[in-house]
């Protein structure tokens, strides 16, 4: 029998093989390991250009030799939903190639990854848009096109396994597994964005057309609210009382939406008891929040506002020449 | 050919024979098997081997203290060694008939 130095190389080797088994009761490897550091000694005590191996290489063919199962990882609940969807995957793998049915379905789908591709790089501009705020509809502002483009770029890459590094794979399955959980919420989103300004004007032409009308709603000219009209007949004068309705017989109503124009109108009343806003020039109030935040006729108008108010903004326009015209002719040229 | 993957399915009957021959420690009988010729054989297999027959119940076992260094832990055949030993002996000497039958006969058509 040969004796040989241990060397601390060898007793730390020892250690990372005993590490790497200890997953196995201790009277095996207590078995498994006795003597190793003796024979590892003289083995390198007889071939002096013999290194050391690795030490967790070196117990996997240790267990493997002696017929005990490989190491159990210690990533337990990860690796056990990895190996479940392998697992899964195979066996869909096999059902497919057995249904030729199956099978071309899925080569079908398969000859739609590029379409994927781009979809889940739309999908992460416009996630990272929103974000920002600067998503519009499905779509996105000006400079996330660039955005998309550079992510367009990456996906098909991937894709297409141009990179192939460790560790690249999990995450791109997380990623796709992310992106098909978040594709229909976007969707949606992006969709209801869409329908915004829709949604508006479909409110819009309903507040012009109907007496209960809220705020928000009326007339407008080039986008600022009308909260009154100054109605002046042929010869120029005034008029009062005037009603006013479209081709459909809807009443023409002002803007109500106090909070902006700060002007509150006062309804007249018809004939029948029901009041109408449409008649025109309505009694309007200039108003304006006090200290309590609350909304009251203003205490000190603007005199020549207040005259506007109520008497309009001319007192007489120039009158129209010839026999009284159509109704769509301009009646009035406002000037001094 | 890998002569290693062979070894695999080989090693428990070169291990037995090794043994038969003489008990050894470990290392030992890694030194025997290669200077026998199985050079590529890895030590750790040969462990894992020795361990394993001996679970089986084919071989002995027993330590040995070292006045200096570690003890040695001496593997020795026993009854049902030999028996197994025997039979492989037996399994190896059909098959590599036969292996050399198939080998010699197509050699020449190979390539």
């Amino acid at each position: 029998m040969t004796t040989s130095t241990v060397t601390p190389e060898i007793v730390t080797f020892a250690k990372g093989v005993r590490a790497a088994l200890a997953d196995l009761p201790p009277e095996e490897v207590d078995d498994l390991t006795e003597g190793l550091e003796a024979d590892l000694a003289e083995s390198l005590a007889e071939d002096l250009r013999r290194t050391l191996p690795d030490p967790v290489a070196y117990a996997a063919e240790l267990r493997l030799a002696a017929g005990l199962p490989g190491r159990v990882p210690e990533r337990g609940m990860l690796t056990g939903l990895i190996d479940t969807w392998r697992g899964a995957r195979t066996g869909v793998a096999e059902a497919i190639a057995r249904n030729p049915a199956l099978d071309s379905v899925s080569e079908f789908a398969a000859s739609l990854r590029p379409l994927w591709w781009i979809v889940r790089a739309w999908l992460a501009t416009w996630l990272l848009a929103a974000f920002f705020g600067m998503e519009d509809g499905y779509w996105f502002e000006a400079a996330w096109w660039v955005v998309f483009l550079a992510f367009a770029v990456v996906s098909v890459q991937g894709g297409r396994g141009t990179w192939r590094l460790p560790g690249v794979k999990g995450v791109v399955i997380a990623g796709n597994v992310l992106a098909l959980v978040a594709l229909l919420p976007v969707l949606a989103a992006a969709r209801s964005w869409g329908g915004q300004s829709d949604d508006y004007n479909l409110g819009y032409a309903d507040g012009s057309s109907s007496e209960s009308s809220g705020d928000r709603k009326g007339l407008s000219l080039d986008g600022q609210p009308i909260e009154n009209i100054y109605p002046y007949d042929a010869a120029g004068n005034k008029l009062t009382g005037v009603q006013l309705f479209d081709v459909d017989g809807k009443p023409l109503l002002p803007n109500r939406n106090v909070d902006e124009t700060q002007v509150q109108q006062t309804p007249a009343t018809l004939e029948t008891g029901a009041q109408a806003y449409n008649v025109y020039p309505l009694t309007v109030m200039r108003m304006t929040y006090d200290d309590l935040g609350d909304l009251v006729p203003d205490p000190n108008p603007d005199p020549d506002k207040a005259a506007a108010y109520a008497n309009g903004p001319f007192l007489k326009v120039p009158a129209v020449q010839g026999p009284p015209a159509p109704a769509a002719e301009v009646v009035a040229t406002p000037n001094e | 050919m890998d002569a290693t993957q062979l070894l695999k399915g080989v090693l428990d009957v070169a291990v037995l024979a090794v043994v038969e021959e003489e008990d050894g420690y470990g290392y030992d009988v890694v030194r025997r098997l290669r200077a026998a010729g199985l050079e590529d054989v890895g030590d750790a297999s040969v462990y894992g081997t020795l361990r394993r027959l001996y679970s089986a119940g084919a071989l002995t076992s027993y330590v040995v203290p070292s006045e200096e260094g570690p003890h040695r832990k001496y593997y020795g055949i026993n009854a049902q060694g030999r028996a197994m030993l025997e039979l492989q002996r037996k399994v190896w000497s059909e098959f590599s008939t036969t292996m050399n039958a198939l080998l010699g006969t197509t050699t020449g058509e190979a390539a």
